[in-house]
């Protein structure tokens, strides 16, 4: 898994100083960020897909995390952002909690199958592992970001 | 013996919810005792497919569900509890515990 990991993120879609205002500024502008990566094609209509989703239950799923996703006929290639924001924002989560650590997921609408959603699912999973969202918590660098995800 | 539970989650995109309230559902059956297994009917489709034997031999059925679940003719005749993904996000231990009590 690891090899393909390498190639699903990198240092590109991590940001560990996101500076937004509210939940939508957060999600538009880790859409910018993927537009510029390569990964969506329009910002614009990505961040609708996700905020249509927002809209049917908030993906604040406590401790401080959210998992805003879509997907989207935007999405050219199924892959994450992740975001440490400066200050905590308001994402009507499960536990009350405001929000500092967000896992933007963009899925391509074919990617069914698709290596980059195996990741995406594994990576779910694991943020019911407690020992996992400590060490995220704590991880100061993009470089530890990396080697905590990729693990 | 310990009891044991077959679930299947599924959320509205089949991105992540179905994926994590998996998770939680495995890690508070083994926290309590309870022998588990979970199908994901997600965006990848139907992972880990509980065998008809399995779901036979199961006390308890959690549907960890926030749409419907596929082929639920599997599970006719067998005690279940239906809850959302987010709930089982948010607090695997009651899940699970609210189906231990309906078989206890």
């Amino acid at each position: 898994m690891s090899e393909k990991l390498s190639g699903f993120i990198s240092a590109n879609n991590v940001v560990l100083d996101l500076d937004a205002k509210d939940r939508e500024d957060a999600i538009r502008q880790l859409a910018e960020i993927l537009q510029k990566n390569g990964n969506v094609s329009n910002a614009a209509a990505f961040c609708q897909d996700v905020l249509e989703r927002e809209a049917m239950t908030t993906t604040g799923i406590g401790n401080n995390i959210a998992i805003p996703h879509g997907k989207s006929a935007a999405v050219t290639e199924t892959t994450m952002m992740f975001a440490k924001t400066t200050t905590p924002l308001e994402w009507q989560s499960l536990d009350g909690s405001k929000v500092n650590i967000i896992f933007l997921m963009a899925v391509a609408p074919q990617a069914k199958g698709n290596a980059h959603l195996k990741m995406l699912a594994n990576l779910s999973g694991r943020l019911m592992d407690d020992d996992f969202v400590a060490a995220i918590k704590q991880a100061q660098t993009v470089e530890a970001v990396l080697k905590i995800i990729k693990k | 013996m310990s009891k044991k539970i077959v679930a299947v989650t599924a959320c509205i995109a089949g991105i992540a919810h179905t994926y994590m309230a998996a998770q939680n559902l495995k890690k508070y059956a083994k926290k309590e005792g309870y022998d588990i297994k979970v199908e994901t009917q997600g965006a990848m489709g139907m992972e880990n497919r509980l065998a008809q034997d399995e779901i036979d031999a199961a006390d308890v059925v959690i549907f960890a569900v926030d749409t419907v679940v596929a082929e639920p003719d599997r599970f006719e005749g067998k005690p279940v509890l239906k809850v959302g993904t987010s709930e089982v996000v948010k607090d695997g231990k009651a899940a699970i515990d609210q189906a231990i009590a309906l078989v206890n």
